[in-house]
């Protein structure tokens, strides 16, 4: 399964508050892919997500925008 | 990996994150070369209210005659104030910062949400970095680093504060 | 990063419209232009502060590497603050105590040599950083304060940090922070008033704590514990 989390223009704890609520739903496997412009978020989602254990990739899609892809493992 | 055709790592030099370490040592290092060079050390807010008085007088209010500036505004003269310039120079540097890692980018207001939570809280730190002589900068770094008291009270009282706002956050502004 | 991305996760489908690689590269470009531009024109702002300031050249080149680092580090203070109540993560909240750590210990140097070893010369107008009255004004005001950043997305730092990424919630948000500072500054001659809230008195650890010695214990004890705390708190909350 695969989700999309748009966070774009969300102030900085948010798209990673959302992510985590999301990611609890989702089994092994499942891809979320959370859209963000900030760039405090372009580091700690990453960040906790692969403290986590999830594979975590960032994909750069625009300037001061990422899409940052995580497999829940 | 983009690399320029001289071979510099351009994304290495000007985009790639710093770790929070790097940082830090480097804001010690920085704020430590301000204080030997100006003889004060950073702060933020200190300045806000001769800004709001400055843009009032602008607009036609005659808060110079307030008791709290007491003619102090005519006096007011950008450059002659370090945290005026400091404080234009951290808008400047994120901004260079983003350009040169080509990740600028402006964010519009999405939310009606976003504004009230800029209005109670830029209040709310308005009001509690002059009670508190000094914000997160003044008060909290600028005591801590000179061994007073009042910093470390602001430590724990501003930690309790984000307990507070996390759940106020959580709330009613996610 | 590149542009045409070969993740290693498989996933259906663009979530928008790949922008194309040379339009990218254009847009790069220019903001890397603009950013060269605005380089240059803060060497002439140096030059232009020194004619007005002594020493407005070095002000203006370290307020500019200030807002420099803190954007690139993705140094935010009210996340150091608020993380470990948010999302668990205390990463920003160890950096703080290192910033602190190194900062207190280079201003520590600067005061020993003003103040001499036994304290003989001390006086805390002249110190490194600010040795400010301590009372229940500054337990409110720190607290307002931490509420307000939370709330905000930003500290004072963060706020001019971000306005300078682009955010425009951050113009609301040092609009009513200056509207609050002066707001502030008509309550505190009510505060010093009170005897309850304002006491007037600085103090500093050293006086507190008999000497350097008993201060630098207490002090860099507290930040190495505190340190330690924050670790073993991400700890705690790994999921």
């Amino acid at each position: 399964m695969e989700k999309i989390l748009d966070c774009l223009g969300e102030a900085c704890p948010i798209p990673l508050v959302k992510a985590q609520k999301a990611l609890e739903e989702m089994a092994t496997g499942d891809i979320l892919i959370v859209g963000i412009d900030h760039s405090c978020a372009m580091k700690n989602l990453p960040d906790w997500a692969r403290e986590a254990g999830h594979n975590v990739e960032i994909d750069e899609i625009g300037e001061g925008e990422w899409d940052v892809v995580i497999e829940k493992s | 990996m983009e690399k320029s055709k001289k071979g510099i790592d351009l994304d290495s030099l000007l985009k790639k994150e710093w770790s929070y370490t790097t940082g830090a040592v480097l804001i010690a290092l920085l704020a430590t070369v301000l204080v030997l060079v100006v003889g004060k050390s950073w702060g933020v807010t200190g300045v806000f209210p001769f800004w709001g008085g400055v843009i009032l007088e602008k607009i036609g209010v005659n808060a110079d005659s307030w008791s709290i500036f007491n003619g102090k505004l005519s006096k007011f003269v950008f450059f002659k104030k370090f945290a005026n310039i400091t404080n234009v120079g951290i808008i400047i540097g994120a901004f260079i910062a983003s350009l040169l890692a080509a990740s600028f980018k402006i964010k519009m207001i999405k939310s009606f949400r976003q504004v009230v939570a800029a209005v109670i809280g830029g209040t709310l730190m308005g009001i509690g970095a002059t009670l508190a002589m000094g914000c997160n900068i003044g008060g909290l770094f600028s005591g801590i680093s000179a061994l007073s008291l009042h910093g470390w009270v602001y430590l724990v009282f501003i930690f309790l504060g984000a307990i507070v706002g996390s759940s106020i956050l959580k709330k009613w502004f996610m | 990063m590149s542009e045409t991305t070969q993740t290693k996760i498989k996933r259906t489908g663009r979530r928008r419209e790949a922008v194309k690689p040379e339009e990218r590269k254009k847009k790069q470009l220019i903001q890397r232009i603009i950013g060269v531009i605005a380089v240059i024109l803060v060497i002439f702002m140096a030059i232009f502060a020194q004619g007005i300031n002594q020493k407005g050249a070095f002000i203006v080149l370290i307020g500019v590497g200030f807002g420099y680092v803190l954007q690139r580090s993705r140094f935010c203070l009210t996340a150091a603050i608020r993380d470990p109540f948010l999302t668990g993560g205390t990463e920003l909240t160890k950096a703080l105590i290192i910033l602190l750590a190194v900062s207190s210990f280079l201003y520590m140097g600067i005061n020993m040599a003003k103040f001499g070893l036994g304290l003989e010369t001390l006086n805390l107008k002249l110190a490194a950083g600010y040795i400010k009255p301590v009372g229940l004004h500054t337990a409110i005001g720190a607290f307002l304060f931490g509420i307000g950043a939370v709330i905000a997305g930003g500290c004072a730092s963060g706020t001019l940090m971000r306005i300078g990424e682009g955010f425009t919630q951050q113009w609301i948000a040092i609009i009513f922070f200056v509207t609050g500072t002066i707001i502030g500054k008509f309550l505190m001659p009510i505060v010093k008033k009170s005897s309850v809230l304002y006491t007037g008195k600085a103090i500093f650890l050293p006086s507190l704590f008999g000497g350097w010695l008993g201060a630098v214990i207490v002090h860099f004890g507290l930040l190495f514990a505190l340190y330690i705390a924050a670790d073993k708190w991400s700890r705690r909350k790994q999921k």
